[in-house]
């Protein structure tokens, strides 16, 4: 399984990082020579990590789950009249940098997890909806047709034929979405929510570099981790379609 | 004439229908006391009474009624309608502040309820659909957005609105706003063109030496992965102590926060789509156009120049609007290390929890994306060869 070899180290490290990062004191020393305040205390950098990854995991399944229904959707007979719609929407809506939907987010639902969690999911599910009509509408009609005359009905032809043969595309929408929504949810700190964002937000207030190293790298490594976990999921998905495809 | 103009249109009517329970549920504005106190809110009827509810209530009806009766150029009166409704919105608001504003405060305010831009947010889609029901050229769509500009403007410029918490904020800072939007400018901009002339100088290096690619592009997504804030932070340390160190660049303003780390996060992160982009269209110009330029008697120069560059440009700038858009909404985060921009705004109202300074910063942020997008994508567009 040399596939899933580089995310696992990259997670081993960012769990080894995340547990050494406050024996590292002598180290930021060396960066924010004049204070004693060298390590971010306010909260433990695992719960930060966890706080963050929660935040990252629920806005990705929520924003799957809506973009993906939603592509099904206006892809069946029954919502084609939506479908020109929802993919300029797809389309326009990522032209609306990620900030300002956070910033916009406060107004309507006050400070905290919640508005953040509200701009993640609403942000990062047009990426996923945008790659779910890409792949569904990317599908050469004759297969569909084959597979209707081997007497599929229309819902056995979406679960093992459209969805397996989108998967891929699907999946780098997901990525894409994910990839985004670890940037913003650092920019959460800035509205209440608890990510690994606070050390930077904190060491930039109070002049701190030493916090915003310490806050900087675990972002850097969460981001770095989950993409490579990403890369290697899309070839194993690639993998098992194509040695399937070759058994039948 | 559009094959579906005689059938019934049925996504209009169920915009119209969520515009309808929204703008009735929701507030459609509030009166504070002063900039940070919340404030009441008030629903259509009370904000606006029978002459506003009314009116609101008959156009999304009208509109549903146009959209399903098989009426001739029934489209053409949607989107004038739909215009029409847009561009007039904002006096919702000044007939609301007429009403509920109390004349003995000098500090009492009018804020933007949730109502209200739902109410704007339904409308506008309603009309996206009708222009692509009418397959509207890019003209038509372009003075569409204009004309709903136009009229915002009027309407924020009148007496009537000058209560508006939004205005306020923007007639307390317009010098700190124009400031905002030139530093905002340059330096998304700057990081734009500077990255275009290194990429081009990249994809070309890949062009002739196919070894370099993997690398190249693996040093370039390898920094787009990584988090904004996270490389904003990252920066600090090193140009504080270059800064530190060689007094000369103190002198030139670049230290650890400030424009200069925005600026090399910018260009490191818009290296990607612009590299990617300039590769891609310069190794997909057909074979062929290129050996018919040869046959032409062109030389390899006249052949890049004369014949490649103009076949890839679409692609080019295709990279150039992403990147773009990018730069401009980066920007906005940059304003926590101090590089200014309308990210100040937002954080600081951020801050301060004063909403209307969030919007005061966040909006024009929107609204510059939205515009490098129309702009840039009427350019390729008539770049395309045809």
């Amino acid at each position: 399984m040399r596939l899933w070899l580089t995310p696992v180290i990259w997670i081993a490290s960012l769990c080894a990082l995340t547990a050494l990062l406050p024996a590292m004191a002598p180290l930021f020393s060396w960066v924010e020579g004049g204070t004693d305040n060298l390590i971010y205390t306010r909260d433990s950098f695992y719960t930060l990590l966890q706080s963050h990854i929660w935040l990252v995991l629920a806005s990705a399944t929520m924003g799957t789950l809506v973009a993906v229904s939603a592509g099904i959707f206006v892809t069946r007979p029954a919502g084609r009249d939506f479908m020109p719609l929802v993919s300029q929407i797809a389309s326009i809506g990522q032209t609306v940098p990620p900030v300002a939907v956070l910033a916009l987010a406060v107004p309507a639902m006050g400070f905290g997890e919640k508005p953040t969690l509200f701009a993640l999911v609403l942000y990062g599910l047009l990426p996923i909806l945008r790659n779910t009509l890409a792949g569904l509408g990317g599908i050469n009609p004759a297969v569909l047709d084959s597979a209707k005359g081997m007497g599929m009905s229309s819902v056995q032809v979406l679960f093992k034929v459209e969805l397996p043969l989108a998967g891929r595309v699907i999946l780098a929408g997901i990525r894409t979405s994910v990839t985004i929504n670890i940037a913003t949810a650092a920019i959460g700190s800035t509205i209440g929510a608890r990510t690994l964002g606070d050390p930077v937000i904190a060491g930039l207030v109070n002049g701190n570099t030493a916090y915003v190293l310490q806050g900087a790298i675990l972002i850097g490594f969460l981001a770095l981790a989950t993409d490579s976990l990403f890369e290697a999921l899309e070839r194993a998905w690639a993998r098992v379609f194509s040695a399937r495809a070759h058994k039948a | 004439m559009p094959s579906s103009t005689g059938l019934p249109n049925r996504v209009i009517p169920v915009l119209a229908l969520a515009a309808f329970v929204l703008v009735w549920l929701l507030n459609l504005g509030v009166v504070q006391p002063n900039r940070i106190v919340a404030g009441t809110g008030y629903g259509l009827f009370d904000a606006t009474g029978w002459f506003g509810a009314g009116t609101v209530s008959s156009l999304l009806l009208v509109v549903v009624v146009l959209a399903t009766k098989p009426i001739r150029n029934r489209f053409w009166v949607l989107s004038f309608l739909l215009t029409a409704a847009l561009m007039s919105l904002p006096l919702l608001l000044e007939v609301f502040a007429l009403r509920k504003l109390p004349a003995d405060s000098a500090y009492a305010r009018i804020g933007i309820g949730a109502g209200f831009w739902c109410l704007a947010f339904f409308l506008a889609l309603m009309l996206l659909e009708t222009l692509s029901q009418l397959k509207a050229s890019r003209r038509v769509q372009l003075s569409v957005v204009l004309l709903v500009a136009a009229g915002w403007w009027l309407c924020a410029a009148r007496e009537g609105l000058s209560s508006l918490s939004l205005i306020r904020e923007y007639a307390n800072r317009a010098d700190q706003f124009s400031q905002a939007l030139t530093v905002h400018l340059s330096l998304s901009l700057g990081a734009v063109a500077i990255s275009a002339v290194l990429a081009f100088g990249l994809a070309l290096a890949m062009v002739r030496r196919e070894r370099l690619r993997r690398p190249l592009l693996g040093l370039v997504s390898f920094m787009q992965t990584i988090p904004s804030l996270a490389l904003f932070g990252l920066l600090i340390a090193p140009l504080g102590a270059l800064s530190a160190a060689f007094p000369a660049l103190q002198a030139l303003g670049i230290r650890g926060i400030g424009w200069a780390p925005a600026l090399l996060a910018l260009i490191a992160y818009s290296l990607l789509p612009m590299v990617r982009n300039t590769y891609v269209a310069l190794m997909e110009v057909p074979e062929a156009v290129v050996d018919a330029g040869r046959g032409m008697g062109m030389s390899e120069r006249q052949v890049f120049l004369q014949v490649k560059l103009p076949v890839a440009l679409p692609v080019i700038i295709e990279g150039v609007r992403i990147t773009t858009i990018q730069a401009i909404g980066l920007t906005a985060v940059a304003a926590l290390i101090g590089a200014g921009g309308f990210g100040t705004f937002i954080f600081q109202g951020l801050g301060q929890a004063a909403m209307d300074l969030v919007l005061l910063g966040a909006l024009p942020t929107v609204c510059l994306a939205l515009a490098a997008d129309a702009i840039l994508s009427a350019l390729k567009f008539q770049e395309t060869p045809r």
